[in-house]
Parts: C-alpha cells; structure tokens; sequence
C-alpha cells in the first residue's frame, strides 16, 4: 500500500519536526541564556551566593582590684533568641516549647504570628540562658533557631554603676568605663565574605573567600579598689540617707601614684537594667563629668602659690576686718566672730577659712601687700592653670569636663575675679582635677596624671600593657617645704578632730572643706537656697608621708549642705580606710 | 542514566543537607545516591527484560487487563489518600506513591505505559476494523479511557506533568494513527481550550503561568518566580564549560527539587552549555532513532507503540528543559532517565526496552521481506550500549 506507507511517512516526518523543532528552540535558548546572558548570571549567583557576616568581637570585660588580684565585675553572657519560620515549624510545636521553657523570655504571640501570611521570620523569645536553650535545641523542631546575643552582667551588682557606665542595645558603650574605652572594650570585628547555602551556611566551594578574624576587646582591669569603693558608696549612702543630701560622689586616689582607688556617685542605677533609669543625669561621673565651684578647697592652692614664690609662710601676719574690698565690691568672710578681728597667722586664716587670708595670698604674689595687681594675678593663673592645671582635662582614661579658668588680663573686673578665685569661685574645675592638684600639694609637690586603668587582664593574669593611651605627666611643682608646710597647716585644720578622738590617736589627718554657693542666673545665690558641701584631706601614719588622698561632694537640688556634711563623710571613710587597709599607727 | 548518577553522587549529600536542615529530617549523605543506584540498576533490568525477554506480542494481547489494571491502581491510590491510608505517601499534599515498605511505587508511571499498549492496540484495532474516527465505536471508547486517565492524575493526584505527558502520549499515537485531519485539528482545538480552562480557572496554576510570563518578560521577581529563576540562574552560571562536578551552589539549597524536576538547571551549571548540548545531541539520536524504528516497522500496532514512547520521550525532555529555560511554565516532570526518582526511570527504560525489541522484529523482517540492510539492527545495537552509557 504506497499510499499508506506515504502517509506514515508523511506522518513521521511530522512528529520528526515537531521533535527537532523544539529541541532546536532549547539549544538556542540554551546558548542565549548560558553564552550571550551569562556574565549576568553569574552577577546575580554572586549577589545571591555571597554572604558577608559579621564575626563579632567579644567585648572585654571589667575588672576592679581585691587585695592585689583583679576581679570582674563587668562580664559578657550568652543569651539566646529563639527565631522560627512559622511557614516550616508547626505551630503545636513551637507553642509547647515556649510553654516549657521560655515562658518568661516570650516577646511574640503565637496565634498573632500564625495569622500572619507569608511571614517566614519571627522572634518568639529573647534573653533565653544557655541552659535553656540548649535543652530547646534538643527538642529538634524544624526551622527553629537559636540566635546568639551577648549580654553585660554586673555581678556586683549596682556597685560603681556612675564609673562603669553600661552598654546600650546596639552594643555601645555608654557613659563611664564603657563609654570612654568603648573602642578597647569593643575590638575589632572580623569579616567572612563567603560563598554560602541558601540557609546562610559558608560552603568551601567559593573561590574568593574571606576571613578577618575578629580581634576581642581588652578584659581592663581597673585600679579602683573593690572593698574600698564598697565601702565607701555604703557610707555616702548612709550620709544621704541622714542629711539633707540627695547625691554624694566620692573620690579616693594615691597622691604618690596618680592611681584611682575609689570613684563612687551615689545614688547608682542598675546598669543591667539602664532604661529604667528617667533622668538622665544619674548616669553622670560627677567625679569627671561635671565641673562645679569647689570653695574654699581652693585656698589650699593658692596657698601653696604663695608659699613657693617664698611670699609667705604658715606664720606670716596679716590684719583680717572680716572683709575686702576690691573693685569697690566688698568681699565678706563667712566666718565673722569678734575674736577673729585683727592680726592674724597666715595658718589661722586657714584653719578659720578667712577669704581675706586667701585675698592677703594673692596681694602677696604680686609683692603687694596692700592690692591686688597684674604680677599677682599672672602668678595665680601661673600655678592654677599651668602648675596645677586646672581647667584642663587631667588626662585620665575617662571623659572628662574641662570646666574653665578667667584670664588674669582679660574682661572686666580682673582683680575680684582673681581674689574670688583664691576661694574658688568664679572657676569651675571638676573633682578629679581638685584632687590631683591636692595630692601635688601633700605629695611632696609633684603633680602626677591620675589614672584608673591598671592594666589588662589576660591570659589569667594582670598584665600592665594596655592599648589605653594615657600619656602620663610627672611635674614638679612645688617645693618639698612648700609641700611640708601644707601638710603641717593640713593637719593642724583637723586639730579638734583628733582631740574629740574622730581621729585617731597615730595617724595624721588633714584636710580643707569647702562650701559652694550656687551660681543662679549668673549671680551668686546670697540666699544660701543652695549649696554644696566638699571636702578634701589625707590620711596617713603619723610622720608618714600620706598614701591616700580622700574627696567627698555632697549636694541636693535645692538643699544647703555644708561642708559639714561632707567633712562627716570624709571622717567616717577615712577611718573605714585606715581599717580596711589594717594601716598601722605611726611613730607616736 | 550515568550522568544522572555522577551528578546526583555530587549533589546528593547537598539534598541531605538541605533536607535536614530545613526540616530536621536524618538523610545519610549518600542516601539519594543509593537510591538513584538502585533505580539505575532496576531500570537495567527492566530495559533488558523488555528488550530481550518479554516478547511484546504476548504483552499487546494483554493491552486491555494492563490498562484496566493501571486505572485500577489509581483509583485505588485515589481512595486510599482520601481515607487518609498510610499505604497512600503524600508529597506537599499530593498523594501520588503507595508506599510498599520503604519502597515507594507511582502508579501514574505504570499508567503511562499501559496507556501507550492499550492505545496501540486500540487505535490499530479499530484501523483495520474501519471504525476510526467512528463517534461511537471509536470517540466514545477513547474519550472514556483517556478522560479518566486524565482525571486520576491531573484531578486526583494533582500531577498536572503526567497529564502533560499523557496527552502528548494520545496526539502523537493520535497523528499516526491514521484519524482525518480535521478530526485530528478539532480534537487538539478541544483539548487546548479544556487546557486553558484548567488553567484560568485554578489559582495556583495561574500563578505559575504568572511567573513564567514574569521570567519571559523580565519582570520583578517574586516567590512564585523563584523556581523558574533559580533554574535559569543555575543554567546562566554554567557558561561554557560549567562550574564542574561537586562545585554546583545552586544546589546547596537555592534550587528546588534540584535532584528530580531540576535537575537539568544543575547539569547546567556543572556542565555548562557543552555538557547540555552533548546531553541534548543524546536525546536527540534516542528520539530519531524512536522515529526511524517507528518508520522500519510494518506492523501497525506495534509502529503506534514506539509512536507512544517517542511522545512520551519527547514530552518529558521538552516539557522539562523548557521549563527549566523558562519556555513554558513549570509544571514538574521529570527529566527522562537523569532525574531521581525510581518508578519514572524504570518505566521509560522499560517502554525503550519494549522499543528496541520491535526493532528487532523489524529488522528481521525488514531482511527478509526488503533485504535493505541490516544497518538497522547494527545500529539498534549500537544506540542500546549508547544508551546505558548515556
């Protein structure tokens, strides 16, 4: 049957077409796609395929001293968070876990979740502890992942909260330690850029991958001293707890070291928990933060000034009327008793903390004994700001106010800006600079950077070395019989003390309050509303040359403190110090 | 069928991964390339056994219980999943296997087969009993069997590619049938709009026509184009020469089902546009040798028989790759002889099997009636280790 075969070859040659017709299509649209689109392809794989992650540095952790070993009381943790893709995990699954285990971490509504079309990531639970989550893990319930959050824990609690500062959500440090040294603290995060599975896993398959490892942040090691900041923040509660006060901050260094020993402000907050926290002042360091008027605690410096020059000593005369007059402005002491009326030591001045004594100092740096003049207030500002250094920032680990210092030569009204500076007012210097000038002055004269960073913990051990750049200042500024005489007048403030037995019998205690009026409206409150009571002294083995220098401020908003207060302060922690340290009594 | 080995031996242990990553499943490394070995080795036996020791005369005169046999089966697996039977294994909502213990079996394969024997049998029946394109004798009898076929994979399974498959089956043994054209026209005319109206009228697969036309056009990739791009990114990736064995990303998970449907996206990408081309040349001698045995054989019956396999061996490699190249929309079929998947693999081996044993016949009797060559046989022989090999 030709006709027939024809029609099945006819029919073949059909069905031959159709076949070669198609595959012919996928061959050039094989080439099109694989050939002419290729490089845009591969593009896109990358864009894809790369995955570029973050390896996180460990933030270092924070160590206080203890009887000569460091302690931490910053540390990292591992919390957990538990993310599902609700399309994969069931929800029955997903709910008896949470129910088991993290009942009290759970962020997310399940039934919300699963209402939720589409959604393929969501966090159920956070801040889950490793324990917990390792059992979770356990359970083996599809899609379910345990993200890795590292978290600050203060196993001291609130302790030094204001020195320590905290670490915010996006893992910054903020305020304190953690804000000044966040970039030590922080390291360096390393880097994988990579060729990853569709679930983010690196593959080894890639060509051009990357790894930075990342470099941990340094463990610091603090020189504060833990028993000592703890005992002294539990007596400056106690002190704000009994007076008018609502803040107290302390501040204890070695004068022959620079090294801080104690920087308490009191009330803490939780660093754990710092949003609690409404006003945002109490995350100040007022020790460093926040500059004031520091008082009569300024005549010890100006004083000193004196004394160096060889203009005075502790028994040159003076005639004291109760006030000065000085660009027609009368200059009024606070303390005003009849028996103080007339000639009196220079030592006396101080003990009485007579402004005119002060103002007598300055008269006597210019070689004036009856004014006020251009050499005497050159010299003044000579020693305040450039010996001194007030004003200025100290230079130690943490941020610091600078506060200011007038020109001698400049603006209106030099010489009662110059006599009110030897009382300290018209400046502004902060805690730390006050004492570091003050340790200068008992020290032996020499003005040293404070510090408050040992060194870093590493390997099990304290290592000195530390990335913390802190160039360290050694200055000799005052003589050593300057500094002698200091000490002596120092000592003999605090006379009473010793006779009503507040101090004890061995140990020489010395030390200068200062009461702060209040600037309102730029003008000194003469109501007396407001002030802030300070106090500043040593303590050290009779004879011996002082380890320890001791600062307390105590104010509230509104409330006058005096520097009775602070002085109390001062006399309860300088015998928690002589106990806590077991000083031995000198030679009587 | 080795190449489909060697790339499921590279990729396997990526599937495992995925697998138990994503959904906490326990896949050894190797698991999927024992079973697509123990598949190779099945499907071996099976080409042998139709090739050689099955004689398909005996096999034809059984066209009528086989197929009753396959639809029973698919009924019956029907039944099962909806009583929710464990005997009935879904995937994604989709019962399409019974489960025998470990082994799992798709009826819709053995439905394939049984359709190109019946249809053969039928269509060469009705040939010499002049009732084709009778509307009772013939129409009646086809649309019966076909509509129901069609049902109880494309309905009841929701396996709309073997539907694909199975009406590719139909046209091809259709055209050599011998059927008027016109008849022919307005049949294919029917099915097409039927198509089109299964299509509109069901979302998720408008969806798929959606991405498809998204990828053609270049437009925004979405969820629903992912697989398409995701083939193609696989495919583009692969240059000339590919990225080489082992070295596939695609797929670590990105590519959907990479070892069975997708699997072509990743030869792609391993292989490169010479590896495809050479797996396509492949194709290509295994279809025209399909058509050249269909030309050499001068019993109707058996012509329309090799007719069903080459439709069904084109349907399957067309249907995929062009998906795979975003041609036409995704429809999930496998790749003939390279995808994983067990039953797919022993039928289509079978079904060529049952091929090159009529070509024999052929042969023979093309000698003794004709005496043209016997460059037939020789030939015949040469693509059968061509193909083990392939």
């Amino acid at each position: 049957m030709p006709r027939n075969s024809h029609s099945v070859n006819h029919r073949l040659t059909i069905l031959k077409n159709v076949a070669l017709f198609a595959l012919a299509i996928i061959a050039v649209r094989l080439f099109f796609i694989q050939i002419i689109e290729h490089n845009s392809w591969v593009a896109k794989a990358n864009e894809q395929h790369t995955l570029l992650k973050t390896i996180t540095a460990k933030r270092g952790e924070i160590y206080m001293m203890d009887k000569g070993e460091p302690v931490a009381v910053v540390l990292n943790q591992a919390t957990y968070q538990i993310v599902i893709d609700p399309t994969v995990t069931k929800k029955e699954d997903i709910q008896k876990v949470l129910d088991e285990y993290a009942k009290n971490y759970q962020v997310a509504n399940v039934d919300e979740v699963y209402n939720q079309e589409g959604l393929r990531y969501a966090v159920m639970a956070k801040n889950i502890p490793r324990e917990t989550a390792e059992k979770i893990a356990e359970s083996e319930i599809p899609a379910v992942w345990l993200k890795k959050n590292n978290q600050r824990v203060y196993p001291e609690g609130e302790l030094a909260s204001g020195l320590l500062g905290f670490v915010n959500a996006d893992g910054i440090g903020q305020y304190g330690v953690e804000g000044s040294l966040n970039k030590a603290l922080s390291g360096q995060d390393g880097l994988i850029k990579t060729t990853a599975d569709v679930n983010n896993v690196a593959l080894s398959i890639g060509k051009d991958n990357v790894k930075i490892p990342a470099e941990d942040g340094t463990n610091l090691v603090l020189s504060i001293d833990r028993g000592l900041e703890k005992g002294a923040e539990n007596l400056a509660v106690d002190a704000i707890n009994n007076t008018a006060a609502t803040n107290a901050s302390v501040l204890i260094m070695n004068p022959n070291t620079g090294q801080v020993l104690t920087m308490a402000n009191l009330p803490n907050y939780n660093p754990a928990d710092y949003a609690k926290v409404t006003d945002a002042s109490a995350y100040n360091n007022y020790t460093t933060d926040v500059p004031y008027e520091p008082a009569s605690i300024c005549k010890n410096f100006a004083f000193s000034a004196a004394i160096n020059e060889g203009k005075m000593t502790p028994e040159t005369t003076y005639f004291n009327k109760h006030y000065e007059e000085v660009d027609d402005w009368k200059i009024w002491n606070a303390e005003q008793r009849s028996s103080l009326y007339g000639t009196l030591t220079m030592r006396d001045a101080l003990y009485w903390s007579l402004n005119t004594g002060s103002i007598y100092a300055l008269k006597l740096l210019g070689d004036d004994p009856n004014s006020i003049n251009q050499q005497g207030r050159e010299r003044l500002y000579d020693y305040y700001h450039n010996k001194f250094r007030l004003g200025r920032a100290t230079g130690i680990e943490l941020i610091e106010a600078e506060g200011y210092i007038e020109d001698p030569n400049e603006g209106w009204g030099r010489d009662s800006t110059y006599a009110n500076m030897t009382f300290g007012q018209n400046l502004q210097i902060t805690m730390v600079q006050t004492a570091t000038a003050f340790s200068a002055v008992i020290n032996g004269g020499t003005w040293r950077t404070p510090s408050v960073v040992a060194g870093q913990y590493k390997d099990g051990s304290l290592t000195s070395a530390t990335s913390i750049e802190n160039d360290k200042v050694e200055d000799k500024i005052l003589s050593d019989e300057t500094s002698a005489m200091m000490r002596e007048m120092l000592i003999n403030n605090r006379g009473y003390k010793a006779r009503a037995g507040i101090d004890r019998e061995g140990y020489d205690v010395g030390g200068k309050s200062g009461t702060a009026q209040v600037v309102r409206n730029g003008a000194y409150d003469d109501t007396f509303a407001e002030l802030i009571g300070s106090y500043i002294g040593f303590v050290a083995p009779s004879g011996e040359m002082p380890q320890y220098v001791i600062m307390t401020k105590m104010w509230g908003e509104g409330q006058s403190i005096g520097s009775g207060d602070a002085m109390d302060l001062f006399d309860s922690i300088s015998n928690f110090l002589i106990d806590y340290y077991k000083i031995k009594p000198g030679g009587v | 069928m080795a190449t489909g080995l060697i790339i499921i031996y590279a990729i396997g242990p990526m599937r495992a991964n995925v697998l138990n990553n994503t959904y906490g499943t326990d896949y050894d490394p190797n698991y999927f390339f024992i079973g697509q070995l123990r598949s190779v080795v099945l499907s071996l036996v099976f080409f042998f056994a139709a090739f050689k020791w099955i004689p398909y005369k005996y096999l034809k005169k059984y066209a009528k219980p086989i197929m009753i046999t396959a639809l029973v089966l698919s009924a019956l697996l029907w039944l099962l999943s909806l009583t929710g039977s464990s005997l009935a294994k879904c995937e994604l909502g989709e019962c399409r296997w019974f489960n025998l213990g470990g082994l799992s079996f798709q009826p819709a394969e053995f439905l394939k087969l049984a359709l190109v024997i019946y249809l053969a049998d039928f269509l060469a029946r009705k040939k010499e009993e002049g009732k084709l394109g009778d509307l009772r004798e013939f129409w009646l009898p086809l649309l019966v069997v076909c509509g129901l076929s069609l049902f109880l994979v494309v309905i009841a399974q929701g396996d709309l590619g073997t539907g694909v498959t199975l009406i590719a089956i139909i046209f091809g043994m259709l055209l050599m049938s011998g059927i008027p054209a016109k008849q022919y026209l307005i049949m294919l005319a029917l099915v097409l709009v039927v198509a089109v109206g299964a299509v509109a009228t069901s979302s998720h697969r408008m969806q798929r026509v959606d991405a498809w036309l998204a990828t053609l056009t270049g437009g925004e990739s979405s969820d629903s184009t992912y697989h398409i791009d995701n083939a193609m990114l696989a495919i583009g990736t692969g240059g000339f020469f590919g990225v080489g064995i082992g070295n596939s990303i695609q797929a670590t998970g990105y590519l959907p089902e990479s070892i069975n449907d997708s699997i072509f996206a990743i030869l792609g990408e391993t292989f490169g546009f010479v590896g495809l081309f050479l797996i396509l040349v492949v194709f290509t001698a295994i279809l025209l040798r399909l058509l050249n045995v269909a030309g050499h054989t001068a019993d109707n019956s058996d012509r329309l028989t090799v007719v069903g396999v080459f439709s069904w061996f084109l349907a399957g490699v067309v249907v995929n790759i062009m998906a795979m190249t975003g041609l036409v929309p995704v429809t999930g079929i496998t790749l003939p002889l390279i995808s994983y998947g067990g039953t797919s693999m022993i039928f289509i081996a079978f079904a060529i099997g049952l091929s090159l044993q009529i070509s024999c016949y052929t042969s023979r009797e093309v000698i003794k009636n004709e005496n043209i060559s016997s460059r037939g046989r020789l030939r015949g022989s040469h693509y059968a280790s061509r193909r083990r090999s392939s």
